[in-house]
């Protein structure tokens, strides 16, 4: 599509300019007119393709994946129902993220060149992401990343590095240091007698990213504080049982946490019939879906993070009306509250729809991707979680809220306690632009 | 067997037209057919390799993918921690020489054994490939994997090129070339009296021991010879991929180059060739229609093994056979 | 420069923190767990593998179709549901489990008799692709969690360590099926017939035995065993797409250090397996699953045919 845009652009420019030298002889009406119709882009009457790529089968669908598609058909059929991006429809397919890394690399490829999809909105998986977001710019295709965390993804090998990494990827979200970052903190706060920590991370760029910042950032702020093991089970392991045992062994006061989907839910449900959540706390990075997963039994006091300021009850809905009618169509459709995973689709969603009717503007009709992309930059939307920016390295950043599970009457699983919720603001959480995170925490005066 | 007796045969000459006829492929294809072509080409040079221990030695590995991984894992680790060496000169030869030593560890361990023992033990050692690969997090990217770019290639260097350009580009006439090669080589290596000798042991291991053939030496032979085709396919691959994985080490993985060459037929030496690419095609399309694709490549998986055992080129040739009478 | 997390935990300091937790026995606990469940998966590939000759390379699947098949009816019976109608119903994991082989052995594995090794490995092959997208068909991509079996049973403790009271129960099945399977092939003329047929398929051919027939009976109890490790697993992980392929590759590598078709075998390669991996996640928390291909490799260099095997 946009290829063929160019060729006609190229077209016009071509005549025109010959056009130009022969009419510079003859007089100027001939030039502005030309000029004038090189200018004026028509808008496409066919739908938008959108491609959403997520966990649809496996242990990740369930809490992450099926949520997220969720969201991005609701907001997709409001979008349609507003009347689309700038008069386009969106036509929204969703694609599994099974299959591993190859697959996705190979899907993605499919979309791009094959499909010819206008944009990629996903990726949950920081494996995935690492691999695809190359892609953007190798095959020509606008892809935002809607759910990854790894910081490596745009960041470069030393500080300072040259930002963007990539022309057409962006990741619409902060990435995992707001939520590793913000634990250290809330730790010193909240916690601050503890001796020993532990950490039992999936075995990939998610959990080995995860653990850098959060050592990273203890080892900063509680420099006291003793790393008593780490574990690193692959990722969708269904078996923790060892892996408790050994933590409990070790005998850590927090033990931090980066599991996610199936594996959260299934180390939770197993360190509950081994007795682990008597003897140590978690601190999860990623915790904010799971007690409403796991229910009423879910434990309290643990320490959870909701990547951003990403949950149902804050902004609190009196106070921000976006959040209220996000949270109220989520549930009247599929019946359950949105979890992070939803707020992120509403960000990836957007950050598109602004960038495309911000582009249009300037160019006064269809924008190509590139012009999209210009346009992505510097972006800053509001959210049902409150704002989302995009700087000048295609990342997303944004407050971080953390609090303690705590059982409440009202709801039938554990909600943050409203006592102990903390948030902490963008510009402490996140590394500035183009210094790396682990570089950045380590200049702290603290 | 003169030069003037191989040019006349109708084979040559069939070949030769193909061969030219697939010059002119980027034209005709679309860029993302072309990549496909390219992928099936790598799998081509990928299952000669594998055929020569299947088809000519009687040797069934499920644990080939190992090797395949040795020359994609070559290529991604020279562009981890050797970027200057970056070129395809040195890369090739790298990776022919990690598969050259995988293979040779493996050979050695293996050859004691035939049939079953075989089979197992060859998958084992693959999985133990994967299983290091994938703990070996700081090292190989574990289950996130490496990004391979776009290498250079005899002094010519493509920043700037986007990938699909590269692949229709320069790199199809390479990897061309680079499969004609092989094939030249592998037909060689059977029609000699080492291959001879393969297909003695293949036949009858005890009568090929008493005419003096030292059967477990010209095993490990077949088998690293089999081994560097394969890596050679994997480190092909690598740059059209762009991206390398511990699955390639996986027995599934290595299960799918013995379905490949199933499927073309292993009695013939150009079989395992229509295989790959037939799969490779099967496999996308069947990815493309259905969720449920590996029930399709399950399916016709045990038709072939039921109905057509000696595969689609065996099937032709039975075919061009009873026509001819 | 960040130092990394100590990859081992030296094992005086491990030993220092424990000494008064006995947490141990836990260990050693987890370990026999485990052990259980790829005993019983093994035992079933051993069987088959024994008397028939066939590497069933589609047995991961057999396992997937019986924790799916049991997850599905303890969902279906409802939350409100007795218990002793809840823990018979996860034998219906094992009864499927049973038909599926059996189908598998009449349309798949009888046809390939006659023909080379490759082809049986290869069809089966073609199978575990097949099932598992039969699984999905049948059950859709979901996770099934049936957690009610290991929950009612609540914890118990041992040496002061909470444990959960289910894990010993699969142990005590394991053990109990261990023991029916002994017995029947010590002691019954059945069983008699089958270790004949393992030991020397010509010779009970010659002697009058009906091969084929004890093959498919063969077939469909080693189905039924991985059927039960399904089954008897689903309460406390949930059944998901794709989860039989990691115990095949260890019943594969019981299998390697067992020694091929060795019933002994499969008992002490389980328990070695599952000790190692439980011993090695709490010592060697980076290596996991390397570990025991290592051993399985350094077995098959040293001793190829296994422990026990022939």
């Amino acid at each position: 599509m946009a290829n063929k845009k160019i060729g006609r652009r190229q077209f016009i420019k071509t005549t025109g300019a010959a056009g130009i030298g022969a009419v510079g002889i003859f007089g100027s009406p001939f030039k502005v007119r030309r000029a004038a119709a090189a200018q004026k882009r028509s808008i496409p009457k066919d739908p938008i393709k959108l491609a959403t790529v997520g966990f649809l089968t496996g242990a990740a669908a369930a809490p992450f994946g099926i949520p997220g598609n969720n969201a991005y058909r609701m907001l997709a059929d409001r979008i349609n129902k507003e009347g689309g991006i700038s008069g386009r429809k969106i036509k929204l397919t969703s694609y599994d993220e099974a299959g591993g890394v190859d697959a996705q690399v190979k899907l993605c490829r499919k979309l791009i060149l094959g499909e010819k999809v206008d944009v990629i909105l996903g990726y949950i998986s920081s494996a995935d992401c690492k691999a695809v977001l190359p892609l953007s710019d190798e095959l020509g295709g606008l892809i935002m990343a809607y759910d990854c965390g790894t910081h490596v993804l745009m960041e470069g090998d030393k500080s300072p590095y040259k930002v963007p990494k990539y022309t057409l990827g962006f990741r619409t979200k902060a990435h995992l240091g707001i939520d590793n970052i913000g634990l250290a903190f809330m730790i010193r706060k909240y916690l601050p007698d503890i001796k020993a920590i532990a950490g039992i991370n999936p075995d990939y760029a998610w959990g080995r990213d995860s653990w850098l910042i959060f050592e990273t950032a203890m080892k900063k702020l509680m420099p006291h504080v003793k790393v008593v093991g780490t574990w690193w089970p692959p990722l969708f392991t269904t078996d923790f049982t060892a892996h408790i045992s050994a933590l409990m062994g070790a005998k850590p006061d927090i033990v931090h946490s980066a599991l996610w989907g199936g594996d959260s839910v299934t180390f939770t449900k197993q360190a509950m019939g081994m007795g682990f959540f008597e003897k140590s706390r978690m601190a999860f990075s990623r915790g904010e879906p799971y007690p409403q997963e796991v229910g009423r039994d879910y434990p309290e006091e643990q320490l959870i993070c909701c990547a951003g300021t990403h949950y149902f009850l804050y902004p609190p809905h009196d106070k921000w009306p976006l959040n209220k009618w996000f949270v109220e169509e989520y549930h009247k459709r599929y019946g359950k509250y949105p979890t992070y995973p939803c707020y992120h689709a509403y960000q990836a969603m957007y950050t598109y729809k602004n960038a495309v009717e911000k582009a249009g503007t300037l160019v006064g009709g269809w924008p190509t991707i590139e012009e999209i992309s210009k346009a992505a930059v510097g972006l800053s939307i509001q959210t049902p979680s409150g704002h989302l920016m995009i700087r000048e390295d295609h990342n997303g950043i944004e407050d971080v809220l953390l609090g303690f599970s705590k059982r409440v009457p009202e709801f039938p699983f554990p909600i943050l306690d409203p006592k102990r919720m903390e948030v902490f603001p963008a510009h402490v959480v996140n590394a500035p632009v183009g210094i790396r995170t682990v570089d950045w925490i380590n200049s702290w005066k603290v | 067997m003169g030069l003037k007796n191989v040019i006349t045969r109708p084979k040559f000459i069939i070949y030769s037209l193909l061969i030219l006829a697939l010059l002119f492929l980027p034209r005709i294809l679309s860029t993302f057919n072309l990549i496909l072509f390219e992928y099936g080409l790598t799998f081509a040079i990928a299952v000669l390799g594998f055929n020569l221990l299947l088809g000519y030695t009687g040797l069934l590995s499920f644990g080939h993918g190992a090797f395949f991984a040795a020359g994609a894992y070559g290529v991604a680790m020279i562009a981890k921690y050797f970027p200057g060496l970056y070129a395809m000169e040195i890369l090739i030869p790298g990776a022919l020489l990690l598969s050259l030593i995988v293979s040779a560890i493996f050979g050695f361990l293996c050859v004691r054994h035939t049939k079953i023992f075989f089979a197992i033990l060859a998958l084992a050692l693959s999985m133990l490939v994967y299983a290091l690969v994938f703990k070996f997090y700081h090292i190989t990217g574990g289950s996130d994997g490496l990004y391979v770019k776009v290498p250079h290639m005899f002094g010519m260097t493509f920043e700037g090129t986007r990938r699909p350009q590269f692949l229709s580009g320069i790199y199809y006439y390479f990897l061309l070339g680079v499969f004609v090669g092989s094939f030249i080589i592998m037909k060689g290596i059977v029609s000699s009296p080492f291959g001879k000798a393969l297909q003695a042991i293949r036949d009858n291991e005890l009568r090929a021991e008493l005419i003096g053939i030292r059967v477990r030496r010209y095993r490990l032979y077949a088998f690293i010879i089999s081994g560097m085709f394969t890596g050679l396919g994997g480190a092909l691959w690598s740059f059209i991929n762009g991206h390398v994985t511990p699955d390639v080490s996986h027995w599934v993985f290595s299960g799918e180059i013995v379905y490949m060459t199933l499927l073309g037929g292993f009695a013939i030496l150009e079989g395992p060739i229509i295989g790959a690419m037939i799969f490779t095609f099967l496999k996308l399309y069947a990815m493309g229609s259905t969720e449920y694709w590996m029930f399709i490549i399950g399916l016709t998986l045990i038709i072939l093994v039921l109905l057509l055992p000696t595969g689609i080129a065996g099937g032709f040739k039975k075919l061009a056979d009873r026509i001819t009478g | 420069m960040i130092s990394r997390s100590p990859p081992t935990i030296s094992f005086s300091r491990y030993l220092l923190a424990n000494r008064n937790s006995k947490m141990w026995i836990i260990y050693i606990l987890n370990g026999l767990y485990f052990a259980a469940l790829i005993f019983l998966i093994s035992l079933g590939l051993n069987i088959i593998l024994g008397v028939m000759g066939i590497l069933n390379l589609a047995h991961g699947s057999l396992y997937a179709i019986g924790a799916f098949m049991a997850a599905w009816t303890v969902i279906a019976l409802g939350k409100g549901a007795p218990m002793f109608l809840i823990y018979p119903s996860l034998l219906s994991g094992v009864v499927i489990a049973a038909l599926f082989g059996l189908f598998m052995e009449y349309l798949l594995i009888r046809p390939m008799y006659k023909r080379a090794l490759e082809y049986q490995l290869l069809i089966t092959f073609g199978a575990l692709l097949l099932l598992e997208d039969v699984i999905k068909m049948i059950w859709g991509g979901e996770a099934y969690y049936a957690s009610r079996p290991c929950d009612v049973l609540g914890t118990c403790h041992i040496l002061g360590n909470p444990y959960p009271a289910y894990f010993l129960l699969v142990m005590i099945m394991a053990l109990i099926a261990g023991l029916l399977i002994w017995v029947f092939m010590f002691k019954t003329k059945v069983g008699v017939m089958l270790r004949a047929i393992s030991l020397d398929r010509e010779m009970a051919t010659a002697l009058g035995l009906n091969v084929h027939k004890m093959g498919t009976f063969a077939f469909v109890l080693g189905s039924a065993l991985a059927g039960l490790a399904g089954a008897l697993v689903v309460p406390t992980t949930p059944a998901l797409l794709g989860f039989g392929m990691e115990p095949l590759i260890l019943a594969f590598i019981v299998v390697v250090i067992g020694g091929l078709g060795s019933l002994k075998g499969a008992l002490a390669g389980s328990l070695i397996v599952g000790q190692t991996r439980s011993i090695g996640i709490v010592l060697f928390p980076e290596i996991e699953l390397a570990l025991l291909f290592l051993i399985a490799a350094v077995i098959l260099v040293a001793k190829p045919q296994g422990l026990f095997g022939r």
